[in-house]
């Protein structure tokens, strides 16, 4: 009898203790998306804020002074206010959003923000889509490798991206396009520690896509009217850490022939 | 009966008097009652801008403001979700009650809140119903506020 007692009061304590655990409030510091098991869609509050609930997939936000900021592209979670294309990695150059050191989106290929690019940030649109063509941080090689997992958290999703023309990719872009069939946009940007090698991508075997949107290593998705990307390269692709000014010397040349 | 009828008229006519004062955009406040706080937005702006902006205020009423360390509180229903407007003196104050809201929404394990400053003026809605599951009707009313 008087164990049973005990395993009730235990059992109790328990049960308060999980109770006080899962009571906690979750900071957002702007919008984002909300977890399916709390209904889906998306939140849409620009101040800061609490949730009851965490983020589904960390790899989509920035922890900063205890808040998360959603750095990915809002689209595939229904959001339906403005946005604001782009193309390849970039500074995060949200209004009013103040990091205290530089932050970057991390996300591959055409996608978009909520976020206009602020007029002292260093961006040329062109194709449909905003380029950074400023110099990067060195903070932005440290953290690659931490968040660039946003692109593996997007892998399975199916969205509509952007579309945009990389012909037109601004000559002062840091990046080498890698776009084509099969590959869909690609950008790579080399770290200054590999300005002396080279970069080897193999794009998939090529196939005609005509008519077809951008995705980057995911589902495409099929609706626009126009070609965007060029033929790909037969095979192998080399591309040079910095952009070729214009002259598009790597697969993009192979793919005029 | 007539000394019971007579009772329960003398209550309504106690009950009314304090009622009034305490009503929300009511008259000036009598002695040992909290003022507004000049040179920030009144609560009873606040509650105007959002019926302006079409919004249902419902049930607005001053409330004890030192529980939220303030010079003037009023409390109520707006679009659906709860709010608290409360007029400060000091930043200083204004911080340490969004940090108590903040903390009392966490012990309550509310699903949606948001505590904003305007001037000296802090609204903290909280969505305890999911009445806003996007959270746009909140931000319409932060929007609302923010432009006073």
């Amino acid at each position: 009898m008087r164990k049973g007692l005990a395993a009730l009061v235990g059992i109790i304590a328990l049960v308060s203790l999980t109770a006080a655990a899962e009571a906690r409030s979750i900071r957002y510091h702007a919008q984002h998306p909300i977890p399916a098991k709390f209904g889906g869609g998306f939140c849409y509050i620009t101040e800061p804020h609490v949730h009851a609930f965490g983020p589904s997939d960390p790899r989509l936000y920035r922890m900063h002074d205890e808040e998360y900021y959603f750095v990915g592209d809002p689209t595939p979670f229904g959001y339906d206010g403005p946005r604001y294309s782009y193309y390849g990695p970039h500074p995060v150059v949200d209004v009013g959003v103040e990091f205290g050191e530089p932050v970057y989106c991390y996300l591959d290929g055409p996608h978009y923000h909520w976020y206009q690019p602020v007029a002292q940030a260093q961006f040329e649109f062109r194709g449909g889509a905003y380029w950074y063509v400023g110099d990067y941080d060195p903070i932005y090689y440290r953290q690659r490798g931490r968040y660039v997992a946003i692109n593996e958290a997007y892998r399975p999703v199916v969205w509509e991206r952007p579309v945009v023309d990389v012909t037109v990719a601004p000559p002062a872009f840091h990046g080498v396009i890698v776009a084509g069939p099969g590959v869909h946009g690609h950008a790579v940007v080399a770290a200054p520690a590999f300005s002396a090698g080279v970069h080897v991508a193999v794009p998939p075997p090529p196939s005609v896509h005509v008519g077809v949107g951008v995705g980057v290593g995911g589902p495409v998705v099929v609706g626009h009217e126009h070609v965007i990307v060029a033929e790909p390269p037969p095979r192998t692709v080399i591309i040079r850490e910095h952009h070729d000014n214009g002259r598009h010397e790597g697969w993009y040349k192979h793919g005029k022939h | 009966m007539r000394t019971r009828v007579l009772t329960v008229l003398f209550a309504c006519l106690v009950w009314t008097s304090v009622g009034c004062g305490k009503k929300e955009g009511g008259a000036a406040a009598g002695p040992g009652e909290p003022a507004h706080v000049d040179g920030t937005p009144h609560t009873d702006q606040v509650v105007n801008a959002w019926k302006g902006a079409g919004f249902p205020a419902e049930g607005f009423a001053a409330i004890d403001p030192t529980a939220y360390r303030a010079g003037y509180c009023s409390q109520g229903r707006v679009g659906g979700i709860d709010a608290l407007i409360c007029e400060y003196r000091d930043d200083d104050s204004i911080d340490r009650a969004r940090k108590l809201i903040q903390d009392e929404w966490g012990k309550e394990g509310v699903h949606t809140g948001v505590a904003l400053r305007s001037k000296r003026t802090l609204v903290a809605v909280a969505d305890r119903g999911r009445s806003d599951p996007s959270g746009k009707t909140i931000n319409k009313l932060l929007d609302t506020f923010k432009k006073l």
